[in-house]
């Protein structure tokens, strides 16, 4: 019990499927993984690989029907997610962890002030006067870099980058524990992820926030992310820090990204793409979901999928090839 | 506080850019002057009619409109002008009251159907099918015989028959809204269904809820005017139009005017609420501009 006293976030194969009427979609299947406190966990993968979902499993969002969470663990500061009941998760969403979505220009409301939207999150989860709530909203506002003045201006009145400060700044209002952004930067051009990132990192360490950073872009994990998983047809198959990743690559998906990526350093006149599409998640291959693309593959890949390996202390690999 | 005047002046500056475009739609401002002047009459009633609604003068019974009796006078001697400005009282407290209470239950209804969806959305929806599937004046009438005649039954059955549409059209805005990014922000702020009903989705819908409530206003004084005309709504000797009309029918062949002035307002005040409510419909949503 002694080592995860500092552990905030605590998943054990989380599975959630969404049941339509055309057949079951695998969205995730048994990822587990841990948080410490005030670490960034970047979450990577192809569109469809199960990022989203398995964010917004861990808010309880998944819209239920068709969405539903088979099986798993999620615990947040000791306390089951899911067995919570609906007051609780009331009190859990915004206040212990809190998300960023992926586009600020439909995430915020049009109909209401930035600042009437930051001070309702402070409103819902503390004990404050109108006054105070609005003073807080003001403040937060400056925090992300807006000038308190613009509080009382609609979402319209902003660009896209400010309204993904705003929508940082409902998220962190409450001081959670958990942040969790939902390619928070793909939505806007370079500079300003540049600047948001820049932004998020202050923040992050500021208020010791713990962060999920759910991205397809492996430059941005560098820029923010301690650990790493990499997501495959809802499957982590490869997780560790930075080093163990970008360094000592071993999962053939993985190093399949690496490849597909142009580089400064090396000239090389075409890239090596992984052949093929991920497969459909209502009908995944059986064995490794991976193997109808895999490079490496091994006739036993095809009847029988890997556990979770650990090659080295914190570096698990999900292939056959290093079980 | 300067923050709360700023508030003000960017909240005023929507409004304003809808009187704006509003304003330039000549027809819809003469319907707003109509409803205006109309409005004015039923409230300055007691200063402004020259005779009391009630008062008879057998002497000057079924007379043709006079400097004296700028409308005439029906069977009784009593002045029909003051008879039409009382009745324009009546006639928009039905409109008005029973419009907003059938509005509110069919906002409320419209708003479950269409946030929660399921077995609330069939089993409220059916039941808004089965009540649109019946003529809107059978409907009112059944239920105005149902509870008998009087002014609170009839805003009872005209507030119910009004409630389809509005269920409908606040259901399929809900629908529209609910899906969208911000209310599932919202929810991952912790916001609980009442308030996101509330303050997240109604507010957005608002512009087709006013636009039904204005064209609803009109149907449903036609709608209490042919229960009164019936003899299921108002009873004598309250001044209310249908009513007017149903008694004055029997002299339409002699004394048009009898007839005539309480039609006329009818018609002026509904035509009004038309017009006022499709220059507001173009004014509210720019998108469907043409």
């Amino acid at each position: 019990m002694n080592d995860k006293s500092n552990t905030l976030l605590f998943v054990r194969d989380l599975t959630i499927y969404y049941i339509t009427d055309d057949g079951v979609v695998k969205a995730v299947n048994g990822i587990s993984f841990d948080l410490e406190r005030g670490e960034t966990l970047g979450l990577v993968g192809e569109t469809g690989a199960g990022k989203t979902t398995a964010a917004l499993g861990l808010m309880r969002l998944i819209p239920d029907p068709p969405g539903k969470i088979i099986s798993g663990e999620i615990v947040v500061n000791g306390k089951n997610i899911l067995q919570a009941t609906k007051h609780e998760l009331h009190g859990y969403r915004g206040k212990e962890v809190s998300m960023i979505f992926q586009d600020p220009m439909t995430a915020l409301n049009p109909i209401l002030t930035v600042g009437d939207q930051i001070a309702e999150v402070i409103r819902l989860h503390e004990k404050m006067s109108k006054e105070q709530a609005y003073k807080k909203a003001s403040d937060m506002l400056e925090l992300v870099g807006i000038p308190s003045e613009r509080m009382s201006e609609y979402p319209h009145q902003f660009s896209g980058g400010m309204k993904q400060r705003v929508v940082i700044a409902i998220a962190l209002a409450c001081n959670p524990q958990l942040l969790i952004a939902d390619e928070p930067t793909t939505a806007l051009d370079v500079t300003i992820q540049a600047q948001v990132l820049a932004l998020m990192r202050e923040l992050r360490q500021k208020y010791d926030t713990s962060m999920i950073m759910i991205t397809h872009d492996l430059g941005v994990v560098t820029e923010i992310c301690d650990k790493v998983a990499i997501m495959y047809a809802g499957q982590i198959v490869e997780s560790g820090n930075l080093e163990d990743i970008y360094e000592n690559t071993k999962h053939p998906y993985t190093k399949g990204l690496f490849g597909s990526l142009p580089s400064l350093s090396s000239k090389v006149n075409r890239l090596s793409p992984i052949h093929g599409l991920m497969p459909d998640p209502a009908n995944l291959p059986d064995g490794c979901a991976f193997h109808p693309r895999c490079p490496n593959k091994m006739p036993e890949c095809e009847t029988r999928c890997s556990v979770n390996t650990e090659i080295e202390s914190g570096h698990f690999v999900r292939c056959l090839l290093y079980e | 506080m300067s923050n709360k005047n700023k508030k003000e002046a960017a909240k005023q500056s929507q409004l304003h850019e809808v009187w704006r475009r509003l304003k330039k739609n000549r027809l819809a401002i003469f319907g707003l002057c109509v409803l205006l002047l109309i409005i004015l009459l039923a409230l300055t009633a007691d200063i402004i009619s020259p005779y009391p609604y009630d008062y008879q003068d057998y002497s000057a019974a079924k007379e043709f409109p006079s400097f004296k009796h700028l409308f005439g006078t029906d069977n009784y001697g009593r002045d029909i002008l003051s008879r039409v400005i009382y009745g324009a009282r009546i006639s928009l407290q039905i409109g008005f009251i029973s419009l907003s209470t059938g509005a509110l239950a069919g906002c409320i209804l419209g708003a479950i159907a269409g946030y929660f969806g399921g077995a609330f959305d069939t089993v409220i929806m059916r039941f808004t099918d089965i009540l649109m599937s019946i003529p809107k004046t059978i409907l009112a009438i059944a239920i105005a015989t149902t509870l008998g005649p009087g002014l609170t039954n009839a805003m009872i059955a005209v507030s119910i028959s009004s409630i389809p549409n509005f269920a409908r059209v606040v259901r399929a805005s809900t629908l529209t809204v609910k899906d969208q990014e911000f209310v599932e922000a919202a929810v991952s702020i912790g916001a609980g269904n009442f308030r996101i009903i509330f303050r997240h989705i109604f507010p957005n819908i608002l512009a087709p809820i006013i636009v039904q409530a204005t064209l609803g206003v009109g149907t449903a004084i036609i709608l209490a005017a042919s229960l009164s005309f019936l003899g299921l709504g108002i009873e004598p000797p309250t001044p209310e139009w249908g009513a007017m009309l149903s008694a004055a029918r029997a002299f339409i062949r002699d004394e048009w005017y009898m007839v005539m002035f309480p039609g006329l307002a009818i018609m002026l005040t509904v035509l009004g609420l038309n017009l006022f409510g499709d220059g507001l419909r173009d004014a509210l949503d720019p998108k469907l501009k043409t």
